[in-house]
């Protein structure tokens, strides 16, 4: 079992300035499930992109069977072996779903120069079939199909020609539960096939429940490699944090009364295919939850009492009366948003953290003529920067070569910096490691305690039942359920008003 | 211990190439500025230092309305209508200067202005590429101005000349660059322009009303180009069919030259605006000095162009063109 199956020697990556892997060198074994985890920015993605060919590494090698590869683009990884499932998107808009699964492998379809369509849809469509995914049609247009069903046509793309290492990014993030057992399986069947997956995740829970062999990583250098039967998620944290992290992890109160006072309604809003008919109230000081499938409609919300929505029908008001019909009334009352979409959403990319920052507050930093001065506004954001102890060089610093926890740092440390009494906050803790969720948590409770009333979409169900005074399930657009904060609340109670 | 202090001492011999090629590209432009001042001074034995009155007389135009554009373009928009703009708010105030100077140069702005917010209604509210609507524009009015002066030059009244002089022309130009500069630097207005050029849907979340912000620039550029028309007048005299042709092309390729990514965004500099009109005049007259014809300067104006878009692009974001 324990035969070898690819060597990573001496592997180094750097992007600029940074440098995301420093000599990293352990092996993985032929029909394992090999996990690999550590803190955002601890090159978990780099090593795996450099092995499927997304990346170039700098310097060391990677052996596969004994024979040392180069991969220079995912085609050629593919052609030795590997193939890879990313954390993003990973099909191509405006083709099909057939010329998404045979994409570089066309070769095999093409007779005298002249591709034969027909005999790609009739593969693809047998592979669908064989993998249970008949409602996927192999001819379509792949824009026609959602995130999820994506990210399942990518599953065949990836493990059809049995690889013999199939790399799965955290993708079980962006799937429901079906897509995820789906995934499990196929996972299963290329071990038992005596092939190997390297499975990259956060939730650690489900990392110990699957994999057979656990490698650490952090800030770029190799920490260990452990049996998933010798340790638990204590551990793990440990050697990913590199100290012990205290188990007060989510809020530990329970039964605390919440403020009679509400600070938001919400009446009958409806926004045309994505929900209708939602009311509730935002109590001071409250923490309300939102859960639900991905479509269920939740994300939708958070945009609606932003003043985001498109199209959008009923009313938020505050308790001024104030109704809350755009971004910057929204923003000018004191609201704050975070989005899922933090990359494209919560922040300009290309710009300076210091500008990040200070965007929504300009106003308060001008002075009576108007005027702003470099060093007032550098002062500001150092000062929120620096209270959300986001790691950077300085301010200066372009967002875009941030990891994703310091990007959302970034963004919360814009709204503390605005003052905000009412966060929305949506999937805030979406794709970040322990410590830095830990911090977030922390956060919101203090400024709970402070009097500062959130909404929480979230998709992780633990942390919804940790941290909330009250959730609200969605289904199909609606409501479809409500919970008060209970210790003894489960994780079924919830999925059962999901589905 | 050892090991983090060689990653730091690495990481810091990083930091520090990266900062010294920001460096460079940040004074190329003044030192290109300087040294083909100089080579073209020795070329012509002199001759362009005595003539610098002549040189400076042609960057006014230039100057002015390349202001307009440079917000365009920190916003990640182009704007390929201002030659067309120059030429109708010309023969506005041509027509006008003989009734009253102050209602010419007021009708000047609002025809340029009128022109902008009639691209700014198709980019902004038909959401059609900005290029696309200036091209469009471009040529719509380019065909007006064809119409209205082919016959004849439509000459301004005498008057006009009244108002050709340096204190008048360099006064204009100096007033506007000092507006827009402190308007640009040191307010909320430049940091939001330049937000809206990084990551336009992220600066709408963070509060900024991006649509009205984009309208308005484009209303603005407009009118400071149908200024910029009265200095022109004032030194021409009248408006002929070809009057502000190819002036989008000399502003673009001035900010270029003068270091600005052609994408707009966190990295453009006010100073491309002065470095680049002034670089791009001294390299224009310098050529023609040099007994240049006009087909071979604009082979030579094409390969500065594509070498310093070369230098300054920003790859990185050289997707979100407008």
């Amino acid at each position: 079992m324990s035969e070898i199956r690819l060597q990573i020697k001496d592997v180094s990556k750097h992007f600029g300035i940074t440098r995301a892997l420093k000599h990293v060198s352990f092996n993985i074994n032929k029909g394992e499930i090999h996990a690999l985890i550590g803190e955002n920015g601890s090159g978990k993605s780099t090593l795996t992109n450099s092995l499927a060919g997304i990346y170039q590494k700098d310097g060391g090698t990677f052996i596969l069977d004994g024979k040392e590869i180069h991969p220079i683009n995912q085609v050629d990884a593919n052609n030795e072996g590997i193939s890879i499932i990313v954390q993003e998107l990973g099909t191509l808009d405006g083709l099909t779903v057939a010329e998404n699964i045979f994409l570089g492998h066309e070769d095999e379809f093409v007779k005298f120069g002249i591709k034969n369509t027909a005999a790609m849809n009739k593969r693809a469509t047998e592979l669908l079939k064989k993998y249970g995914f008949e409602r996927i049609k192999a001819a379509e247009m792949i824009d026609n199909y959602n995130f999820e069903d994506r990210k399942l046509v990518e599953i065949v793309k990836a493990t059809y020609f049995n690889p013999k290492i199939l790399v799965i990014d955290e993708t079980t993030t962006a799937l429901s539960g079906e897509g995820r057992e789906e995934l499990y399986k196929h996972m299963k069947r290329i071990k038992e096939e005596g092939n190997t997956v390297i499975f990259i995740s956060h939730d650690l829970p489900e990392v110990l429940r699957l994999s057979d062999t656990i490698t650490v990583l952090r800030d770029g250098d190799y920490i260990d490699t452990v049996k998933s039967s010798d340790i638990d998620e204590d551990g793990l944290k440990k050697l990913m944090v590199g100290r012990e992290v205290s188990g007060e992890y989510y809020r530990s109160d329970y039964g605390e009364p919440v403020s009679d006072e509400v600070v938001m309604r919400v009446r009958d809003v409806s926004v045309p295919g994505i929900i209708s008919d939602i009311s509730f109230d935002l109590h001071k000081g409250e923490i309300l939850g939102f859960g639900g499938l991905s479509e269920s409609g939740m994300h939708e919300i958070g945009k609606a009492c932003f003043g985001a929505s498109f199209d959008r029908e009923g009313s938020v008001t505050l308790a001024d009366g104030t109704k809350i019909n755009n971004i910057p009334t929204a923003i000018a009352h004191s609201i704050a948003y975070t989005s899922k979409d933090r990359d494209n959403e919560s922040l300009v990319m290309n710009q300076s953290i210091r500008d990040n920052i200070c965007l929504p507050s300009l106003k308060k930093l001008s002075n009576k003529l108007h005027l702003l001065s470099d060093r007032k506004l550098k002062k500001f954001a150092n000062t929120y920067a620096e209270t959300m102890s986001t790691k950077m060089q300085s301010v200066d610093q372009f967002v875009s070569n941030l990891s994703g926890g310091n990007k959302q740092k970034v963004v919360l440390a814009r709204w503390i910096g605005k003052d905000s009494d009412i966060l929305v906050l949506d999937s805030p803790t979406r794709g970040i490691d322990v410590k830095v969720k830990q911090d977030i948590y922390h956060l919101m409770d203090k400024m709970r305690k402070d009097g500062k009333s959130f909404i929480m979409i979230s998709e992780e169900l633990m942390e919804l039942i940790g941290m909330c005074d009250r959730i609200i399930i969605m289904k199909d657009g609606k409501i479809n359920g409500e919970l008060m904060r209970d210790k003894n609340m489960d994780e079924n109670v919830l999925i059962e008003k999901m589905v | 211990m050892a090991n983090s202090t060689v990653i730091e001492s690495t990481n810091n011999n990083e930091l520090k190439k990266q900062s010294i090629i920001n460096m460079i590209r940040s004074l190329l432009p003044i030192i290109g500025l300087v040294a083909v001042f100089i080579v073209f001074n020795v070329l012509t034995k002199g001759n362009m230092w005595t003539s610098r009155k002549l040189i400076l007389n042609q960057v006014y135009v230039v100057l002015i309305s390349a202001v307009g554009v440079f917000f365009i373009m920190s916003m990640g928009g182009l704007d390929f209508s201002q030659g067309s703009i120059m030429g109708i708010a010309s023969i506005v105030v041509c027509k006008l200067s003989g009734v009253n100077m102050i209602l010419a140069v007021i009708c000047g702005i609002l025809a340029g202005a009128a022109i902008g917010a009639f691209n700014a209604y198709f980019y902004v509210n038909r959401k059609i590429k900005s290029f696309i609507v200036t091209i469009c524009t471009m040529f719509l009015f380019r065909g007006f101005i064809k119409y209205m002066a082919s016959n004849s030059p439509v000459a301004a009244s005498m008057k006009v000349y009244d108002y050709d002089t340096t204190a008048v022309k360099l006064g204009i130009t100096i007033a506007v660059l000092a507006v827009s500069f402190v308007v640009f630097r040191f307010t909320k207005f430049g940091i939001h322009l330049k937000a809206i050029g990084a990551g336009e849907k992220a600066t709408k979340f963070a509060g900024v009303r991006t649509d009205r912000m984009k309208f308005f620039i484009y209303v603005l550029a407009g009118a400071v180009t149908g200024l910029a028309a009265f200095v022109n007048i004032v030194k021409n005299g009248s408006a002929t069919a070809n009057v502000g042709n190819q002036l989008e092309t000399q502003i673009l390729i001035a900010l270029v030259l003068g270091g600005m990514p052609i994408s707009g965004g966190a990295k453009v500099r006010f100073e491309n605006i002065i470095v680049g009109s002034l670089l791009y005049i001294v390299l224009n007259n310098g050529l023609i000095m040099m007994g240049l014809t006009t087909q071979a300067m604009q082979l030579v104006q094409g390969i500065v162009f594509l070498i310093f878009v070369a230098i300054f692009a920003d790859r990185q974001s050289l997707s979100v063109i407008k």
